[in-house]
């Protein structure tokens, strides 16, 4: 008996030792593999698979037909696509591309993905390669840390409520410039048994309608940046303000009934049906609702939450869905042709109007209704999301949940105040 | 020692499996809960206890502890005392109770990912059907945000967690009710034994070992609910459903902090170890004997 204790013993130390010492090895053959990343050119003209995972389960069919293109152009290259849900991407994405066997080219959301793959030394500098002059200079900032383009956002997404414009005209609503009008619009739809805005508060709408809602409160495009940085606090009047707003929209009945519980599948479907004028969610949307219901006119609308002669900004885009080569792959070389064929004018052309997604390269022709009244915008002034802005995932957390606080009947001050003391522990203040 | 041998390869797949899949992970997340890895990183740093400290002065965490105590209290209740009622009444051989048993047990098959959608949709408080129910029958008063409200979100949860396991506890009665000899009941009953007095004092005592194993893997399995709460609430709103495996998960894969992460699930080993162990001793299974 005594023996098999000791044989147990002997076991755990083994595999304590085992569990102490796997870190080590395997950072030393990720830095072989990482010394050896370039030897793409040598390998020239000799069969390359190329690796592309992304979370865009929706442009798989468009894709494909691309990766087709760009296969009969470089016959000896393949390319083998992953997809994975989106939330899932955002948490397993990392650990899949960390050794180079997966992700030769992978996509990156921007903020807490990006920060942290860019600490990890996951990225391959695409600074200086000539295809990143097809992309429009002020729209791939959010692939940029130190001076370097890391990886480039190839999807341009304006985080912007959506209304339905056959019934602002129908009831003869201006599109308000201003909060005061804004607040009046919603009272005319309220008045006539609609819902004035249709959001889904249990999951992406605070961190959807929260953008805009922002913008012109606290006009510095580094805001968050600062609350991280310990330099503003949620507590200070911009955020409070922020939360009053949405407080304010869900105590006069101008959210649907119970709006903190409700998904997105039921709020589309609420708009859709045009019984809500107006969705909280974004650009993204507005393919599908008009797939739901083809005689929806849509048109993009910014919550001025200021006076018109205050207001900064008119709305918020995003850039997304960011390619980049990955710093451990052995073919480097091979996966920037083909970033380099997608950003062609041509190819990312087809994309959009195959997928109805805008796109940040330039001279690019849309030739669908929704990406029309997108493209609409790219003229305005608009900022950069700032809640991608947050590098600290539980930082985004906190700041979104007390939204949820305030629309379960919290005052605007105590959510901020809690949210705040989250944040400080966060930044370990 | 021979014998012992001979015995080895038997033991040996199981003793690999375990080693593998369970004491590798066990003791690496033990060993990067004394780091600061981010999970990405190829280097990381000794932090010695400061993670611990961090991670049991965390406000989310203790939100998490505290939903997850609120969250396991009221499963191990509903599922312990419904599962018991109901294998009270099914637990006598008759085709009936089979389909019975059966038909309470089907939940348990389903995928709980499954159940989690199913029941957003239900719970839903503008077009799910349970507010829509009590809409029909007049008690629209009784109508709820079910998981939009903090106050009810997490125990909307732990109903879902208890209907779909009540089946699997029911069975496990079943089987305890069923290992009861007649003959001790019969002598009881002819001694003049109420229904009550034979439940408390014959019944209950004699089926502990069958409660010891409903309850303690009740509390364990309750523990661990992030599929649920994954897919109905993603521990929203406003962290009132937060439990301490979402808070796991959020540290790792969201906020990249693996060294807290593995803290926070050497706590939660800890935490289990010591219920369970209590639990075994409160129920006393080792005095059952006929």
């Amino acid at each position: 008996m005594r023996k098999w204790s000791w044989m147990t013993i002997l076991v755990a130390v083994m595999l304590l030792v085992s569990a102490c010492g796997s870190n080590s090895s395997g950072s030393q053959h990720n830095k072989q593999q990482s010394n050896g990343g370039n030897s793409g050119s040598e390998a020239e003209k000799q069969d390359v698979t190329l690796s592309f995972i992304h979370w865009r389960g929706e442009d798989v069919e468009v894709l494909d037909g691309i990766i087709a293109k760009f296969e009969q152009e470089y016959p000896y290259i393949h390319v083998e696509t992953q997809v994975f849900p989106s939330d899932q991407y955002q948490s397993t994405a990392q650990a899949k591309i960390a050794d180079g066997s997966v992700g030769d080219v992978f996509t990156v959301f921007p903020g807490a993905q990006f920060q942290a793959i860019a600490r990890a030394g996951l990225f391959t500098d695409l600074t200086g390669e000539s295809f990143v002059e097809h992309f429009e200079p002020n729209l791939i900032a959010a692939g940029q840390q130190d001076g370097k383009q890391f990886a480039l956002p190839y999807q341009l997404v304006y985080n912007i409520p959506i209304y339905n414009v056959a019934l602002f005209e129908q009831h003869q609503v201006e599109v308000p410039l201003d909060w005061d009008s804004f607040l009046a619009a919603l009272e005319v739809f309220k008045q006539a048994g609609l819902t004035p805005i249709a959001f889904p508060g249990a999951d992406i709408g605070p961190g959807q309608l929260m953008n805009s809602m922002v913008m012109n409160n606290a006009p510095d495009e580094d805001i968050f940046v600062k609350l991280e940085a310990g330099e503003a606090k949620l507590t200070d009047e911009w955020w409070v303000k922020t939360l009053a707003q949405f407080k304010e929209l869900n105590d006069k009945g101008y959210l649907q009934k119970d709006a903190v519980g409700a998904k997105q599948d039921s709020s589309i479907a609420l708009f859709v049906q045009e019984q809500a004028a107006i969705l909280g969610t974004g650009s993204f949307h507005l393919a599908s609702n008009k797939a739901s219901n083809p005689n929806l006119k849509q048109g993009l609308l910014a919550p001025i939450t200021v006076s018109a002669d205050e207001a900064v900004y008119e709305g918020i885009h995003t850039t997304t869905f960011m390619l980049a080569v990955n710093s451990k792959s052995k073919h480097t070389e091979e996966a920037k042709l083909f970033i380099e064929f997608l950003s062609r004018s041509d190819i990312a052309a087809e994309y959009a109007n195959g997928t109805g997604q805008n796109v940040t390269v330039k001279d690019v022709e849309y030739t669908s209704e929704e990406l029309q009244i997108v493209s609409e915008w790219t003229t305005k002034h608009t900022r950069f999301q700032p809640r991608f802005t947050i590098s600290n995932g539980e930082v985004q957390k906190a700041v979104t949940n007390s939204i949820q606080a305030v629309l379960s009947g919290v005052s605007a001050e105590q959510a901020a105040a809690e949210a705040q003391a989250i944040v400080e522990q966060q930044i370990g203040q | 020692m021979k014998k012992h041998l001979r015995l080895l390869p038997f033991i040996l797949p199981g003793l690999v499996l375990y080693a593998v899949l369970f004491m590798y992970p066990t003791i690496s997340a033990l060993y990067y809960s004394f780091t600061n890895w981010d999970g990405l990183s190829p280097s990381y740093q000794y932090v010695g206890l400061q993670n611990y400290v961090k991670v049991s002065e965390d406000i989310i965490f203790r939100k998490s502890l505290g939903n997850n105590v609120k969250f396991m209290l009221t499963v191990v209740l509903i599922q312990t005392v419904v599962s018991l009622l109901l294998a009270l009444q099914i637990y006598k051989k008759s085709k009936l109770n089979v389909f019975l048993r059966a038909l309470y047990f089907l939940p348990t098959i389903l995928s709980s990912v499954s159940v989690g959608f199913i029941w957003t949709f239900i719970y839903d408080s503008n077009l799910g059907a349970l507010n829509k129910l009590l809409q029909i029958i007049g008690l629209e008063s009784l109508a709820q945000n079910w998981l939009g409200n903090p106050g009810i979100a997490i125990f909307s949860i732990a109903a879902v967690q208890a209907w779909a396991h009540i089946g699997q506890m029911a069975v496990l009665f079943v089987a305890g009710l069923q290992s009861i000899p007649a003959e001790i009941k019969e002598a009881a009953i002819l001694d003049g034994a109420s229904q009550t007095g034979l439940f408390f004092r014959i019944t209950w005592p004699l089926l502990a070992p069958a409660a010891a194993i409903v309850v303690s893997y009740t509390t364990i399995q309750s523990f661990k609910a992030f599929d649920l709460v994954f897919t109905m609430t993603g521990g929203g709103p406003n962290y009132a459903t937060e439990i301490l495996s979402t808070y796991i998960y959020s540290s790792a894969f969201l906020n990249y902090a693996f060294g807290k992460a593995a803290t926070a699930s050497v706590y939660f080993l800890l935490l289990i170890a010591v219920i369970t162990f209590l639990q075994f001793k409160l129920l006393r299974t080792d005095r059952v004997s006929y």
